[in-house]
């Protein structure tokens, strides 16, 4: 990823990596909210929204209806996948730093 | 099945004997205490403060996990959330949708990058993150007076849902019917002593502990009340499961078997109506609350009616109008519900009465005539909306309330800025992760069962909760396990309230006095006013909820969304975005805060109420808060000048070559 977009530093500034890792981070999990709307909300929307219900046409799996099955409950399970895989195999460790003496904050 | 006396508002003193109830506050008290004394014990030396309100960045794996996950579930999620899952049916799985991201978007969005902000300032609450990170004293401020003003009535509403909760448990023990009736003589009938009696035992339990143990005390405790939650549930979905399946034909699943069930069933109608006797004499029992009322139907062959006398509050201006002896009523519209509830009721239910006079109410969604499948399909039903419970605006509105708003959560964010590293992190994510997995959909699959297993608490949903707790147990003869069940709302509402409270004092101890009036503030002096305050706060939001204001769920709701407006934006602008600047994320705060509150002033002109929200194009305030807010820091940043290059350095490069820290 290139340097932050910040019109008073020069392009090669020593950023945080800590800082930069977790802005990587942050734009994967935003990605991952659009794309679990993206699936939940229409899917649901379209399977468990009839206009008029015919209940030879509804069906179920496990005994919970297909549309909150196949919207949520599955979606649900992968989530939790993709946490794994995110907390274990992607997500970097990073030094957060010591504790700052309370002296040096400014305007204590 | 055999049933306990379920609809008896002493139910819960009958169950298994003894109180459950009873014995598991005062055990849970008792293990606070225990929790606190210990945390208090155990606080290292060094900066008191940050010790008394952070636990000095200390927080491991599960301590960090379940009190971040104990203090987002407030207790919303073990009354409202079940009321709402009984009266609405399957949709409130797709109401929750979010919660599928909620915890990797609650912790990793801002959580590695805020903490390491945090300890480069030095900072302990939120405001002083804010404040050192735009080196703006009144930011900070504002970011006091923001997070004071919200949680102040958020508080006072808590206080209140914790108090009606315990005596919705205590109701009917006997041991406190005797203290109601002390306090009733004593103080007149001014305030309802049982609510009273409640209110200074759950207020001043979580006030103690809170002021003696602090941060570390808030965290253990949520350890402990996480634990309980999660194995309520645990506990209950089996149970359900097989209380529902034993009605089930061979071969056909427990919760199968309850959906189906479900797709037949109509919402019932609720109204007022007039019984007088017309049995044989003898049995002359007055109708009280809870009892059910067959009428045998007016043809040759149809089905009789069956009515349940529900709590006045229920219908009150309507019965105000008629006077005696109208009473309040529900009528059971599905045949299924109505064998089931002559099932459950055995003789109590009463067919010595006839039906002199009768004004009903259907739902505003749902209830048409031959009308099948309202309850496992969308928007759901409803009483009062015809676009029906949940339509596609409030479904979107929703995604974004939880796993969106839920990051903007300055308690939460106190939590995020604890942990100790990043391996705490990564595992925290992942546990809180399958934590509430265990947890939602499984409440939802619970609630569900709970519609088919017992009908007719539509008008008392609210306590649906502890009324499963004890069906489920004594119907497995394990009456004792109801006090274990009954114990995972109110730890939910300990849980959330412990951390409000050392927010505002933290606020007021260490944003104003702190770093505002006292930099100089000796070490004895802080911890001594740190003491105080929150002895003060909670005192004084205890004496607030005395008279509480009426609306608790949109207190709650007002409050949860207002912060996230005022808060997300701004903080997510001063960790990720170095050009980012005070007046920025200034107008980004306010812009969310004026935004969100002019929806719900809106609401007053639109609506006639200020908890009926204008919504503009049918999303909820949250969205346009949290639209404006971003908007306007974005756009004020751009122009204005950018930040001090120091400030830039300090907390955007790598520490060796920073100058400022």
């Amino acid at each position: 990823m290139n340097a932050p977009d910040n019109n008073q530093e020069p392009a090669n500034a020593p950023w945080d990596p800590v800082f930069l890792e977790s802005r990587r981070e942050a734009l994967i999990i935003l990605l991952l909210w659009v794309a679990a709307l993206l699936w939940a909300v229409p899917y649901c929307y379209l399977n468990g929204f009839p206009e008029t219900f015919v209940a030879e046409e509804f069906s179920t799996v496990w005994g919970i209806p297909s549309w909150l099955f196949w919207g949520i409950a599955v979606p649900w399970l992968l989530a939790d996948v993709f946490t794994l895989w995110f907390c274990f195999f992607y997500m970097k460790d990073g030094d957060l730093g010591e504790e700052a003496p309370v002296e040096s904050q400014e305007g204590a | 099945m055999s049933l306990p006396p379920i609809f008896n508002s002493s139910f819960l003193a009958e169950a298994g004997g003894v109180s459950p109830a009873l014995f598991t506050f005062l055990g849970y008290t008792a293990a606070v205490f225990s929790l606190a004394v210990i945390a208090n014990y155990l606080r290292k030396d060094g900066n008191f403060l940050s010790e008394y309100f952070l636990g000095n960045r200390g927080l491991g794996v599960w301590a960090f996990a379940l009190t971040f996950a104990a203090t987002s579930a407030s207790g919303g999620s073990f009354t409202g959330f079940p009321s709402k899952i009984y009266s609405h049916g399957w949709i409130l799985g797709l109401w929750i949708g979010s919660y599928i991201i909620f915890p990797i978007c609650t912790m990793g969005f801002i959580g590695k990058r805020l903490n390491q902000v945090a300890r480069r300032s030095g900072a302990i609450t939120v405001p002083d993150v804010i404040r050192d990170r735009f080196r703006s004293a009144g930011f900070g401020l504002l970011a006091v007076a923001l997070i004071v003003f919200f949680m102040s009535f958020n508080l006072i509403a808590q206080f209140k849902a914790g108090s009606l909760m315990l005596k919705t448990l205590l109701s009917g023990v006997g041991v406190f019917e005797s203290g109601v009736t002390f306090l009733k003589d004593s103080i007149g009938g001014s305030v309802d002593p049982a609510y009273l009696l409640c209110l200074c035992g759950f207020g001043l339990a979580v006030i103690a502990y809170t002021t003696y143990g602090g941060f570390q005390a808030v965290v253990w405790t949520d350890v402990m009340q996480g634990v309980v939650m999660v194995f309520g549930v645990m506990i209950m979905l089996p149970l359900a499961l097989y209380l529902v399946g034993k009605g089930a034909p061979e071969g056909v699943g427990s919760l199968e078997y309850a959906t189906s069930r479900m797709v037949d069933m109509s919402p019932p109608r609720r109204g007022v109506a007039v019984f007088r006797p017309g049995g044989p004499e003898g049995n002359r029992a007055p109708l009280g609350e809870g009892s059910w009322i067959r009428i045998p139907g007016s043809d040759e062959g149809a089905e009789a009616r069956l009515f349940k006398v529900i709590p006045k509050l229920a219908l009150e201006e309507r019965l105000r109008k008629r006077g005696e002896p109208w009473v309040a009523v529900l009528e059971i519209t599905s045949p299924g519900d109505r064998s089931q509830v002559i099932e459950n009721q055995g003789d109590r239910a009463r067919s010595d009465f006839i039906l002199e006079d009768l004004e009903l109410q259907g739902y505003a969604y749902g209830a048409e005539d031959g009308r099948k499948g309202v309850y496992v399909t969308g928007p759901g039903p409803s009483p009062s909306s015809d676009a029906g419970f949940l339509p596609l605006s409030l479904v979107i509105s929703f995604f974004f309330m939880w796993a969106i708003s839920g990051s903007g959560q300055p308690a939460s964010m106190v939590r995020l800025m604890a942990f100790n590293n990043t391996v705490t992190l990564r595992r925290s994510i992942f546990t809180v992760a399958v934590y509430y997995s265990l947890i939602y959909f499984p409440l939802v699959i619970i609630f569900c069962c709970a519609r088919v297993l017992m009908p007719g608490m539509d008008a008392e949903s609210d306590r649906i909760m502890p009324a499963m707790a004890v069906f489920l147990t004594e119907n497995v003869g394990a009456g004792w396990l109801a006090g274990l069940l009954i114990a995972a709302p109110f730890a939910a509402v300990m849980s959330t309230v412990d951390s409000f409270l050392l927010m505002i004092s933290s606020g007021l101890v260490r944003d104003i006095y702190q770093r505002n009036i006292n930099p100089g503030a000796s070490e004895l002096r802080l911890k001594r006013l740190s003491y105080l305050f929150t002895l003060l706060v909670g005192g004084a939001a205890l004496l607030g909820a005395v008279n509480p204001p009426q609306f608790l769920q949109d207190i709650i709701v007002y409050t949860g969304s207002g912060l996230a407006a005022c808060f997300l934006a701004p903080v997510v602008y001063a960790i990720y975005w170095p050009r980012s600047n005070v007046e920025g994320c200034m107008a980004g705060m306010l812009g969310g805060f004026i935004s969100h509150l002019s929806m719900y002033v809106g609401g007053i002109f639109a609506n006639g109420s200020f908890f009926r929200p204008y919504r503009l194009m049918d999303f909820d305030p949250i969205i346009v808060g949290l639209l404006v807010s971003f908007l306007a820091g974005y756009l004020v940043t751009l122009r204005t000048p950018p930040p001090p290059e120091d400030l830039v350095r300090k907390y955007f490069y790598k520490p060796e070559i920073s100058t400022g820290a």
